[in-house]
C-alpha cells in the first residue's frame, strides 16, 4: 500500500512539474493584471545565445544601430562605427558578405560613412541604407550596384538650414521611400521611388493636457508678435517605424515627455488606427530604482511587427522587450538591464523570425537570440486562433496556458469567449467574473438569461396568470366589503 | 381618524408628499427608533450597492473594500444635514426641535433607499442594454426623496415655499462648513497624537539609555 502511494505521489509530481517552466532567466519575469498592477508571471521568451562580430567571423562590432531580417532570412547589419553592413547567414552563425562600399553607374566607388538604418524590400529586394554619416540615403541592388542617392531636397517644404540625418528607411510596397530624419519632428520624409520629395508622413500629436490648453487660451489672448516670442509646443519626432505584412506603417516614439502616440499604427492617409485603443505602450508607469537614483520610464526605440502580427517594442530605458498582440494586449514582457545573457545596457533595435527575437547592443556590441518557451508557443497559438475569430478552437489552448501560468487574465477572457460560442453560458460567466470582465459577463448572461427564460416559460406564465388572477380577486372583494358597508 | 402605527404612519408619509407630514406633525407620529433604522438601512444600501451589484454593471475593477468612505456618505452625511439644519433654522424662527429634525429628514430617505435595494436586486436579472430601467428607478427615487425632504423642511419650521428653498439652501452651506471644520479637527488631533507619541518615544529612549 505504502509503496503505491509513494508511486502515485512521484507520478503526480511529474506530471505536474511537466508543465511548470523552470525560472532559468536573470530577471523577474512579470505581466501586469487587470489592476495595471506588475504580477510576476512565465517568460514567454528564453534567451538562447549572444552573438559578437567575433563569433561572426569578422571584427566586432562597433555600436551597431540596426538589425534587419531579409525575406531569405539572412540579417543586414548596420555597424555604424565602422562605417559597413555585414550580412550574415539566417542562424547568425557566420558572415556571408560585408558591404561597405557602392558602385554607382559609372563604376566610381563611394564608401558608407556610419550608416544607422537597414532596409531590404521584400518585393524588389533593393538594398536601403541610410547613410548618416554623409547625411543621404542609399539605394542598392544586392549587388551593391548604386541605383538612387537621395539627398537633402531643394524645396521650401523643407527646412534647408538643418541637415539632412536620415537615422532609420523603410519603403512600402508601391516603392515610396519613408525616410526618419534626425532634427525632424513633422514625421517621417517621404519619397517617392524615383527619389523625389513628396512631404512628411505620420507626425504626432500633442497630448492635451489641462496645462496646454490653459496655455493654448493664453496664446490666443496676446498678438501675433507676442506670440511669435513664446515657446513653441512641438511633439516629439517618431523614432522608429517598421511596416506590416498588409501595409501598414507602425511608429514608435522614444521620448519622456511624450505620452501619448508612443506606438501608432498609420493607415496610408497618415490616420493612427491605434488612436483609440487605449493601451499603454511599455510600463505602466515609471520606476524609481534606488541603486541609480534614477527614475525609469518606458522609451521605445524600435518596434518590429512579426510574421504573425505580433507587436514588439524595445523598451531603450529598461532594456525590455514587450510583446504585444495585434490588437494591443499585452502578451510578455522579457528582457532587463544588466550584464548577463538576456539583459542589456543600450538596447538599439529588434527583429523577430517565426519562433525568435534578435536584439541588437549597441554597447554590448552583440546580438542577443531569444527562443520561444512552451509557454510562449501555447499562448501564441491561443491567441492567434482567438485573435482570428476561432473562439471555439482556441479553448484548448487556452487551458494549456492556464496550466502554465494560472492568472494569465487574456486565457480567461478567451475561455469565456470560447465558452459562449459553445453555448456553456454559465461556465463563460464564470470565467468572465474570473477575468474580471463585466461586458464578457453581460453577453454570456444575456444569453444565459433568455435561455432560462425559454426553458422555464410555462411555470413563469402559469405564475403570472395566478397573480393577476388573484390580485383581481382580491380587488372584488375589497370592492364588495366597500359596497356592504355603505349600505 | 389616522389613528395610525408607525409603520402605517410610514406608509401614509410617503404616499402623501405634500400634506403627509402636516398630518404627521398635528398627531405628534413619527419614532426615533424607525428613523435609526431607515438610516442604517441607508448605510447597508450603500455597501450592497458596492459589493452585491450584478456583476454586468459594474463599471470599475475594485480591488479593496473601505468602509469608511460609506459611513461619511450615510450616516455622517445625515447627521451633518440634522445638525446643519437646526443651526440654520433655529436662527431663521423655525419650529422644528432636534428631534423632529431627525426623525422627518430620516423618514424622508425612505424612497431613495428602497429605490437602491430594487435597484441592487434588478442589476441581478437586467442586461446593460436595459440599464435605462435601473436609471429610471434611480432617478425617481432621488426626486421622490428630494420632494419629501423639502415637505419634511417645510412643515416642521412651518416655513413658506421660498423660505424653505433659502433654509435648505443655507443648510448645504452649513454641512460644508461643519465637514471642512471636521477635517480640521481630525489634523489637529493626529496633531497632537503625533507629539504626545514623539514625547512618549523620546522619554523610553532615555530610559533604556
Amino acid at each position: 500500500m505504502k509503496k503505491s502511494a509513494v508511486i502515485m505521489m512521484i507520478i503526480l509530481f511529474c506530471s505536474g512539474s511537466m508543465l511548470t517552466v523552470h525560472a532559468e532567466e536573470h530577471y523577474d519575469v512579470y505581466i501586469y493584471d487587470r489592476w495595471d498592477e506588475a504580477v510576476s508571471s512565465q517568460a514567454g521568451y528564453t534567451a538562447e545565445r549572444s552573438v559578437s562580430g567575433i563569433d561572426l567571423g569578422t571584427e566586432a562590432f562597433s555600436e551597431p544601430a540596426d538589425i534587419f531580417r531579409d525575406k531569405q532570412g539572412q540579417f543586414l547589419i548596420a555597424d555604424t562605427k565602422n562605417n559597413r553592413i555585414v550580412i550574415t547567414d539566417s542562424e547568425l552563425t557566420k558572415t556571408i558578405r560585408i558591404l561597405k562600399e557602392c558602385t554607382d553607374k559609372n563604376g566610381k566607388r563611394t564608401m558608407l560613412k556610419s550608416p544607422e538604418g537597414i532596409y531590404v524590400s521584400p518585393e524588389t529586394e533593393q538594398i536601403y541604407i541610410a547613410d548618416y554619416g554623409n547625411e543621404r540615403v542609399l539605394v542598392c541592388d544586392p549587388d551593391g550596384n548604386l541605383l538612387i542617392e537621395i539627398i537633402k531636397p531643394e524645396t521650401a517644404l523643407f527646412s534647408q538650414e538643418l541637415p539632412f540625418l536620415p537615422k532609420k528607411v523603410i519603403a512600402d510596397k508601391a516603392g515610396n521611400i519613408y525616410i526618419i530624419l534626425e532634427n525632424i519632428t513633422e514625421g517621417a520624409a517621404m519619397f517617392s521611388p524615383d527619389g523625389v520629395f513628396l512631404g512628411f508622413y505620420g507626425a504626432n500629436t500633442i497630448e492635451e493636457t489641462p496645462a496646454r490648453k490653459l496655455e493654448y487660451f493664453w496664446k490666443s489672448l496676446i498678438t501675433e508678435q507676442m506670440r511669435s516670442r513664446t515657446a513653441r509646443t512641438i511633439p516629439a519626432g517618431i523614432t522608429n517605424f517598421d511596416l506590416d505584412q498588409e501595409g501598414f506603417i507602425y511608429t514608435c516614439t522614444q521620448s519622456i515627455s511624450q505620452k501619448k502616440d508612443t506606438v501608432k499604427k498609420l493607415n496610408p492617409a497618415g490616420t493612427n488606427l491605434f488612436s483609440s485603443l487605449g493601451t499603454v505602450w511599455g510600463d505602466m508607469e515609471s520606476v524609481y530604482d534606488a541603486n541609480t537614483n534614477k527614475t525609469y520610464q518606458s522609451m521605445l526605440c524600435d518596434i518590429e511587427i512579426s510574421e504573425d502580427g505580433n507587436i514588439n517594442c524595445l523598451d531603450l530605458a529598461q532594456g525590455r522587450i514587450f510583446q504585444y498582440d495585434k490588437e494591443g494586449n499585452l502578451l510578455f514582457i522579457f528582457g532587463a538591464s544588466g550584464d548577463q545573457l538576456g539583459c542589456f545596457t543600450e538596447v538599439r533595435a529588434l527583429e523577430s523570425s517565426e519562433n525568435q527575437i534578435f536584439v541588437l547592443d549597441s554597447a554590448k556590441n552583440s546580438i542577443t537570440i531569444f527562443h520561444e518557451t512552451d509557454f510562449g508557443k501555447a499562448v501564441h497559438k491561443a491567441e492567434a486562433l482567438y485573435n482570428n475569430g476561432y473562439y471555439e478552437e482556441s479553448l484548448m489552448p487556452w487551458y494549456e496556458v492556464l496550466q502554465y501560468d494560472g492568472r494569465y487574465r487574456r486565457a480567461f477572457l478567451g475561455i469565456s469567449a470560447g465558452l459562449l460560442v459553445k453555448g456553456e453560458y454559465k461556465d463563460s460567466m464564470k470565467y468572465a467574473k474570473l477575468a474580471d470582465s463585466p461586458e464578457r459577463y453581460d453577453k454570456a448572461f444575456k444569453c444565459y438569461r433568455s435561455e432560462w427564460l425559454s426553458a422555464h416559460s410555462r411555470i413563469l406564465t402559469i405564475m403570472f396568470l395566478l397573480i393577476i388572477g388573484d390580485s383581481i380577486l382580491k380587488w372584488h372583494r375589497k370592492r364588495r366589503k366597500q359596497h356592504d358597508g355603505f349600505q | 381618524m389616522m389613528d395610525f402605527n408607525n409603520r402605517q404612519w410610514l406608509n401614509y408619509m410617503m404616499k402623501h408628499p405634500v400634506d403627509g407630514f402636516e398630518n404627521m406633525r398635528w398627531k405628534k407620529a413619527g419614532s426615533v427608533k424607525y428613523a435609526i433604522v431607515i438610516i442604517l438601512f441607508w448605510f447597508l444600501a450603500s455597501i450592497f450597492e458596492n459589493r452585491l451589484y450584478g456583476f454586468q454593471f459594474r463599471a470599475e475593477p475594485d480591488k479593496i473594500f473601505n468602509i469608511i468612505p460609506h459611513f461619511v456618505r450615510t450616516i455622517l452625511l445625515f447627521l451633518t444635514w440634522t445638525a446643519g439644519n437646526w443651526a440654520v433654522c433655529t436662527l431663521l424662527d423655525g419650529k422644528g426641535t432636534m428631534k423632529q429634525i431627525f426623525i422627518y429628514s430620516a423618514y424622508a430617505m425612505l424612497p431613495y433607499v428602497i429605490s437602491i435595494y430594487a435597484e441592487i436586486m434588478l442589476s441581478h436579472i437586467l442586461i446593460r442594454e436595459e440599464q435605462i430601467v435601473i436609471d429610471m428607478i434611480h432617478l425617481t427615487g432621488i426626486s421622490w426623496t428630494a420632494l419629501l425632504l423639502f415637505s419634511a423642511v417645510r412643515t416642521m419650521h412651518q416655513y413658506t415655499f421660498r423660505k424653505t428653498l433659502s433654509a435648505i439652501c443655507l443648510t448645504v452651506f452649513t454641512m460644508l462648513i461643519i465637514l471642512c471644520l471636521l477635517v480640521l479637527l481630525l489634523v489637529l488631533f493626529q496633531q497632537i497624537y503625533n507629539f504626545i507619541f514623539a514625547i512618549y518615544t523620546e522619554i523610553a529612549y532615555r530610559l533604556k539609555v
